[in-house]
Formats: structure tokens, sequence, C-alpha cells
């Protein structure tokens, strides 16, 4: 969440990743991502624009969820270690997201009804 | 033409709940609630419409209409994400890409 203000040419690097976007696949599609971009008004023929705003969108929610996986296994480390021995599948429950997402400011609450 | 635009949503609205399932997996978990997949889906769509507002507003503000790489580095820094990160993230050895959906054909009556 924090921007660096001591590295200036931070974002120099950034516009050279950007030429190297022109056949890159980002997970999210880019006629999704230029959907929601067109309803905010934001027209733009360069795909890679479309692609560095795919990227940097899928990053958010990849740092959040990884924030989420280590709330779920800091939380598994001080159960009981009977079921360390076998790989455990692991499961995002709203519980662990719940504190990641704090961390960048976004409450999230469960309605009291919805169980 | 509201019922298109409906539709457009609906599809596109799946598509990022897909995209979101593929991140989700590529982190490690491999089971997931659907109400967290939800509101990541509804965070991801306002984050990218707040992205394109932003970034908008950044290029009108110095008078293009077509917005530039540095209108969105702009808009990504005022909205608090680390933008050092993102070459790294796009180079990351498990990334999965999924077909996105076609363009729905002309509708049969």
């Amino acid at each position: 969440l924090v921007v660096s203000n001591d590295n200036p040419t931070a974002g120099v690097g950034l516009i050279d990743f950007v030429q190297h976007l022109e056949d890159y696949a980002p997970t999210i599609p880019d006629s999704v991502t230029s959907y929601y971009l067109s309803r905010a008004g934001f027209q733009s023929n360069d795909p890679r624009i479309t692609r560095l705003i795919s990227l940097s969108a899928q990053k958010f929610i990849s740092d959040i969820v990884n924030d989420a996986l280590q709330h779920c296994k800091m939380k598994a480390s001080g159960q009981s270690s009977k079921i360390k021995g076998k790989e455990k599948k692991l499961t995002l429950t709203l519980e662990d997201l719940t504190p990641a997402l704090a961390e960048y400011g976004i409450n999230v609450k469960k309605p009291a009804y919805y169980v | 033409m509201a019922l298109e635009g409906d539709r457009q949503a609906t599809s596109s609205r799946r598509s990022l709940k897909v995209a979101i399932s593929a991140l989700v997996q590529e982190c490690g978990f491999s089971v997931a609630e659907n109400s967290v997949l939800e509101t990541l889906t509804e965070m991801l769509q306002s984050l990218l419409s707040e992205i394109g507002q932003t970034s908008r507003a950044y290029a009108e503000h110095a008078g293009r209409t077509n917005p530039m790489i540095t209108d969105v580095m702009m808009s990504l820094i005022e909205l608090g994400i680390n933008i050092d990160g993102i070459p790294r993230h796009a180079r990351r050895v498990n990334k999965s890409v999924f077909l996105p959906p076609s363009q729905s054909g002309p509708s049969q009556q």
C-alpha cells in the first residue's frame, strides 16, 4: 500500500516493461477489462494500456489473497498438529480474507442473518 | 439495447470470477468459499472502474482525449497500488490464462 518516494526512477522500469506487453496475455481477459474501462469513460486503442491495467488489478487481488494465505497458515499452525503430517487442502474462507482486507482499509462484514 | 448491456455485464462479471478463481488457485488454495469469490469480484469490478475513471480524469486534465501510459501510472499511484511489483507479477511462473469469452452473436428470434 505504501508507495516509495525515495526512488524517483521507480516508474521508468515500468514504462520499459509496458513496451513488452505487445503479445502478453493477462489472466483477466482484455475484452473484460476494456468493457469495465469503457463503462468508466476510458477509451484506448492501445492494448498495452489495457493489459497494464489488467495486470495491476490482478496483482492487487493476488496480494490480498496471499495475505489471506498467510493468515490461513498462521491459524493452521496454531491449531493441533495432528493433521500436520498429511497434505491438507487449503480453503479460502471469509474468516481469513477479512483480516487481509482490513490491512488494505477494506472492511467486510458478514450480514448477521447470512449463515 | 438494455438487454444487450445486461448480457455483457453478466458475462464480464462471470469471466472476472473465473479469473479470480485462477488467481486464488495460483496462490495455493484449492477450495474457496463462494462469498469470498463474490467479494473479490465486486472489488475487482470496482477497482477496474476506478482506474478507468481516474486515468480518464488525468488524461482530460492534460487536455487529451486518449489516455497515455503515464496517466494510468499516475492513477495507479493515486489509488495506492504499488507499481514496482507489476513486472515481477507478470513474470510469475505459474501464470494461468483462460480463453476470453467470445462475442455473443446476433440474437436469434
